[in-house]
């Protein structure tokens, strides 16, 4: 029997408290002794162990018992010695819940517990949810990219200003290409002085007149259909949408409850993750297009010359700021092109048949 | 531990790290689950602070259970998808003003139901040694003054609304209880009215920094008006004992404490603002607080305290 330590009791009938000593004795029974007081008659209470009608709950400093129905007879224990027994006792018997444990270990040390959690949280935020969010673009069908982009592209056609002979002329030049084999791509010339072209999921891809004036040679044209295939072959778009969708679910559910600074300071980095993911697709798509040009017998070269266009128009055209800003810096994308133009070699010379469909193309 | 000290007072011994930590475990566990786990963290937390809080040393207690409030989130959550269907119904067959009425109407019409639920379920699940408190307000009597209420501040411009605030909180207040005792609350509107009127005013003028002594008139309007009755006649008075300068600092270092860490303070400023209001309240007056007998029965029903969380309504007047 564990010596009895001092506790209070309240009895559920009046607010008097009551001093009361506390023991365990064997088999595991909880015995409470309040002595007489005045007109009130000494009381013991014995109370096996294990029975789920006697709950326990703890503080850091009180242990506090109750028994039987409402309303319940309550004892208070403050005895630490007696609290730690207590709480290993009622862990043996399974009673410790799961709530009891975790807090018991976080208290130990709260700040440290916290850091570590979210180091494990950056490590997830960082490596896992790119994983998990590629994983399940996958899973995504094709045909849905391809839902989407005719979906998009009839929003926006009744703003678009289309050159349909000159799209039907694209049309030829692009089909001549072998660009995005698992998609249908359709193209549309636009008539806009805008020097940008975008590709919509699942195979819509736009070409602004003021980009397609300024090309002298078809390699640049293929070069541009070649880099815009590969944001349509690889599903960009989507996995893009996926990505940032499972970026704001996983902070929605982490800063969710935090105060405001933080909430604004994690949804800035995640801007900035996902800026750094579009420029990381950007090299992808010029890295992509030069293979897809060597493959096709275009001179790669054509992706320095694009890249080399859309720089010297970066001086004099402000719009031009538009295309290039979720784009890497120009330089660095011709430097790196030509490092894969190295790899790739410098293919064959320009196919013959892409001259006569570039001049139709560009005809005034 | 001291029985039956004739030193009557209220502290709270909560700590700042051991707040944190439950706060931790709560957000940890919410993550997890998906935030299937906040009813049983709304508890936790609430039996952190009334486990924390107390009166001549002896602690309240939260009878109350992460399982029987996420019962009653449930019911919530259903009855606020059928106002938005009854809403979307109503707008999808073109009455959209009919829609607009019912969404309204329905959520105005919830409140006085949410202020009695809640009091219902909160004070039934609060205890102190032992006996319960609990609410037996009128929720009839409830909606009349929450209608007469309504229309009266909205005829007026907002100026019966002080009075509409004190009708309601001396109803709610005097007819809580705690075992045999109860409690009685008496503002009268025009006092809490030209309180707050001079209280606003010299915050405008003084950009602010008066707020922090209107900030002590309420929290004195409030206290000052409560008492405590016992059967037999004998009662309790509270008195505030705060003042303006240490409101003014508690706010200022703790704003400070939060910018400074990101708001990973806030368990810390939580358990300072507690310690300040439970240290300020004075009790006058001598009464036996062991002869209070218990009178209430439970009331497990969560429904409207959940209902006023999901809306969003600060629902402890």
């Amino acid at each position: 029997m564990s010596t009895p330590v001092e506790a209070v009791f309240y009895d559920g009938v009046t607010s008097r408290p009551r001093s009361a000593s506390v023991s365990v004795e064997p088999p595991e029974t909880l015995v409470v002794d309040i002595p007489g007081e005045g007109r009130e008659e000494p009381l013991r209470i014995r109370w096996p162990l294990e029975h789920k009608g006697m709950t326990w709950e703890r503080t850091a400093t009180t242990l506090r018992l109750a028994f039987g129905e409402h309303p319940r007879r309550v004892v208070l224990v403050r005895d630490p010695q007696f609290i730690r027994a207590f709480v290993l006792r009622m862990r043996y018997a399974g009673r410790q819940g799961l709530y009891d444990r975790s807090l018991q270990l976080v208290r130990r040390g709260p700040v440290l517990f916290l850091l570590g959690i979210l180091a494990v949280l950056v490590a997830a935020y960082i490596w896992l949810l790119p994983w998990t969010a590629e994983r399940l673009a996958l899973v995504l069908p094709v045909s849905l990219d391809r839902k989407l982009g005719d979906t998009m592209y009839d929003a926006l056609a009744p703003q678009l200003a289309v050159d349909s002979t000159r799209s039907v002329a694209l049309q030829a030049f692009g089909d001549h290409l072998r660009l995005a084999p698992s998609h249908e791509v359709r193209y549309h010339v636009v008539d806009d002085d805008q020097i940008n072209a975008f590709a919509m999921p699942g195979g819509h891809i736009v070409v602004f007149t003021g980009l397609l004036d300024r090309m002298t040679k078809p390699e640049e044209l293929a070069a541009l259909l070649a880099h815009e295939a590969t944001h349509v072959e690889k599903r960009h778009s989507t996995r893009s949408v996926v990505r940032s969708l499972s970026g704001s679910v996983f902070l929605a559910l982490l800063v969710g409850d935090v105060s405001g600074v933080v909430a604004v300071a994690a949804r800035q980095a995640d801007a900035l993750r996902e800026l750094g993911y579009s420029r990381a697709l950007e090299t992808e798509a010029d890295t992509l297009g030069i293979h897809a040009l060597s493959d096709n017998g275009v001179d790669p070269r054509g992706m320095v010359q694009l890249l080399e266009l859309l720089q010297a128009d970066a001086h004099d055209m402000p719009e031009a700021a538009k295309f290039l800003s979720s784009h890497p810096l120009t330089t660095e994308r011709i430097a790196t092109a030509q490092q894969v133009i190295g790899r790739v070699g410098d293919g064959k010379a320009e196919g013959p048949e892409l001259r006569p469909l570039f001049e139709v193309l560009t005809r005034k | 531990m001291t029985l039956n000290s004739p030193l009557k007072r209220l502290t709270f011994t909560g700590k700042g790290g051991d707040l944190f930590s439950v706060l931790i475990v709560n957000w940890l566990l919410t993550l997890i689950t998906l935030g299937l786990y906040y009813p049983w963290a709304k508890a936790r937390r609430l039996q952190y602070y009334y486990e924390h809080t107390e009166l001549d040393r002896h602690p309240f207690h939260f009878h109350g259970t992460g399982q029987e409030m996420f019962k009653g989130f449930i019911k919530a959550l259903g009855i606020i998808l059928g106002v938005y269907g009854l809403f979307f119904a109503a707008m999808h067959f073109g009455y959209p003003v009919i829609g607009l009425l019912v969404f309204v109407g329905a959520f105005a019409g919830l409140v006085p139901l949410i202020i009695h639920g809640s009091y219902r379920y909160r004070m039934s699940r609060s205890s102190w040694r032992g006996i319960h408190f609990g609410y037996r307000g009128d929720l009839k009597e409830l909606y009349r003054i929450c209608v007469k209420g309504v229309l009266l501040t909205m005829v007026t411009f907002g100026i019966y609304g002080s009075w509409f605030q004190m009708n309601l909180r001396n109803y709610v207040l005097c007819h809580v209880r705690y075992g045999s005792s109860r409690f009685q609350y008496k503002g009268e509107g025009g006092q809490y009215f030209v309180m707050n009127l001079v209280g606003y005013l010299l915050t405008v003028i003084t950009l602010g920094i008066y707020g922090a002594w209107w900030m002590r008139d309420r929290f004195a309007y409030y206290v000052d008006n409560l008492s405590w009755e016992f059967e037999g006649g004998s009662r309790i008075q509270f008195r505030s004992t705060a003042n303006g300068g240490d409101i003014f600092l508690l706010a200022l270092t703790n704003i400070l404490l939060l910018v400074f860490t990101l708001g990973l303070a806030y368990a810390w400023v939580e358990v300072r603002v507690l310690n300040f209001v439970m240290a300020n309240i004075a009790f006058v007056g001598d009464a036996d607080l062991d002869k209070v007998v218990q009178t209430e029965s439970e009331n497990k029903n969560a429904m409207a305290d959940d209902l006023g969380d999901l809306l969003d309504i600060g629902i402890f007047i």
